[in-house]
């Protein structure tokens, strides 16, 4: 019995081994391998054109790698798409719901694709879940970015996939509608399924993932839960402003020796808690939203 | 229920929200309007056949095809076009367990339905003015072919094309002048022995040639041999690019 749990927690669902694909001159990824256990919420962190969405892309059978091989739930992603495709719901970060068509037949279009069973009552089901009942008969172009959002959530939830891909789900929403999806994603985490969530919002994946992979112009540059991570680069961040005005960050791993540091400064000294933007900034000296805003 | 059927009910919901909208009804109707009036009702009356008859009884048929092929095939060109490069929702029918034959066979039905609405439309307009107009079973036939001939060639501009502006570029180029050239509004014999080859290549012709037909005679059976030839042509590349789909 307790040999069962552990394989069950140990099983990988999703496999990439030495994945690459270049676009034109630009490599996208190059040569990622990671493994995704059943049952977690994995992240992908690292800023625009890191490679985040090529491999959602991968997975989810709308692009073929250049090289590589990957597996989910031991199917070969290349060789058996269409076994692929009935196990998998995806949540683009373009929302690519039927503007015209209402939340309704939005929903029953896509489980009949899907050849959903029962669908009538799984879609009442799913827009109950999903808080979405009253907007059941609304075009989708009237509703706000945050309810589009939790349709297109909805939708990918309807096949009861066992994988879910989330690609920047709350790419654009104000802090409030992006809470409120974030419970929503937290909700699936509970009835067992393995979600990969792709992200460049740092609060993001540490408030929902179980393990981040931060990606860095296409190659996996960190694994682990947020809190090795942060472990493993320091704790603690001292901020102060330097004479020229530039905020300077000195990582601890320590309290005391980020007092020590503060200490030395006269005004103007912040300690606080490291997060996942140092990390990824102490391993490639780049930021993660800076690097989206140059791009 | 067979795995096309949500692709077509699909463009069948957004077919009807533009057919609510009225509209769209006059815009399907207005070219062939114009060419009815312009060629049938005003220049009509000083052009002789060569086969005798009257030059309305001669248009409305070759309007129809006009129509159908202008129809079947821009709607779901440009339907495609834009559910694949901008609103991306094509995407949801590659990540769909279903065969690359089911998205072909959903789009063209849905491109045929909307060719045979706007032929319709022409069909009716055909039986209000005076001539001899009239339809039977080889004009039905040949018209469901004509359909789905330039809705899968459709699907194959709608794979094809890199943006939107080239939807028009492609139709400037094959659909403006087979619209023409393909005796919808000239008999066949006034055309130049030099370019006759480069006409007969043209599926339109074809369906031209046919449509008016009465009875099956070896022309319109090798005439109706190309455009089968051509359905099954455009078919088939239509569902390889289909199923080669990479982003």
């Amino acid at each position: 019995m307790q040999g069962n749990v552990i394989d069950y927690i140990l099983r990988k669902m999703i496999t990439i081994i030495g994945i690459s694909k270049t676009y034109g001159k630009v490599k996208a990824l190059d040569s990622l391998t990671l493994e995704i256990k059943q049952g977690e919420i994995f992240g992908l962190l690292g800023p625009n054109g890191a490679g985040k969405t090529t491999t959602v892309k991968i997975l989810t059978t709308l692009t073929k790698p250049d090289s590589g091989k990957c597996f989910i739930d031991g199917k070969d992603v290349i060789g058996q798409p269409q076994d692929i495709k009935k196990i998998i719901g995806v949540v683009p970060q373009e929302n690519n719901l039927e503007r015209e068509l209402t939340v309704y037949e939005n929903l029953l279009i896509y489980g009949m694709l899907h050849n959903v069973s029962e669908i009538k009552r799984k879609i009442d089901l799913i827009l109950k879940t999903m808080e979405l009942t009253e907007k059941r008969e609304t075009v989708v172009n009237k509703l706000s970015g945050g309810l589009q959002r939790r349709v297109l959530l909805a939708r990918a939830l309807l096949s009861e996939p066992k994988v879910l891909f989330l690609d920047e789900p709350s790419i654009g929403l104000d802090p409030h509608i992006r809470r409120e999806l974030w419970q929503l994603i937290r909700k699936i985490k509970i009835e067992g399924r393995t979600v990969l969530l792709t992200t460049h919002y740092i609060e993001e994946a540490e408030a929902l993932c179980d393990r981040v992979g931060i990606l860095s112009h296409g190659s996996l540059i960190a694994l682990g839960s947020p809190s090795e991570l942060k472990k493993q680069i320091g704790e603690y961040v001292v901020e102060f402003i330097d004479k020229d005005g530039s905020l300077i960050s000195e990582i601890c791993h320590s309290r005391e020796e980020a007092y020590e540091i503060a200490k030395r400064r006269n005004d103007g000294v912040t300690i606080r808690r490291s997060n996942l933007e140092d990390v990824f900034v102490k391993l490639t000296g780049e930021r993660i939203i800076q690097t989206r805003i140059n791009q | 229920m067979t795995s096309w059927y949500p692709i077509f009910l699909k463009e069948m919901l957004h077919f009807r929200r533009k057919l609510l909208r009225m509209g769209y009804i006059f815009s399907a109707m207005i070219a062939p309007i114009i060419y009815l009036v312009t060629f049938g009702l005003g220049l009509g009356k000083t052009v002789r056949l060569a086969e005798g008859g009257d030059y309305l009884t001669f248009l409305l048929p070759g309007l129809v095809a006009m129509s159908s092929m202008n129809n079947s095939y821009s709607w779901v060109a440009s339907a495609l076009n834009l559910s694949r490069l901008y609103f991306k929702t094509f995407q949801v029918y590659i990540q769909s367990p279903i065969k690359p034959s089911s998205i072909m066979i959903g789009e063209v039905l849905a491109g045929m339905v909307k060719g045979l609405f706007a032929s319709s439309l022409i069909i009716a307009v055909g039986f209000t003015v005076p001539s001899g107009f009239s339809i039977n079973l080889i004009f039905l036939i040949t018209l469901l072919l004509n359909c789905f001939m330039f809705a899968s060639l459709g699907v194959i501009t709608g794979m094809i094309t890199k943006s939107h502006e080239d939807t028009a570029t492609y139709s400037n180029f094959f659909i403006m002048p087979m619209a023409f050239f393909s005796g919808t509004f000239f008999s066949l014999d006034r055309i130049p022995l030099i370019f006759k080859p480069l006409i007969y290549i043209m599926p339109l012709t074809h369906t031209n040639i046919v449509i008016r037909k009465t009875h099956f005679d070896l022309e319109a059976v090798i005439s109706l041999g190309v455009i089968i030839f051509y359905c099954l042509l455009f078919f088939i590349l239509g569902s390889r690019l289909i199923k080669g789909y990479n982003e």
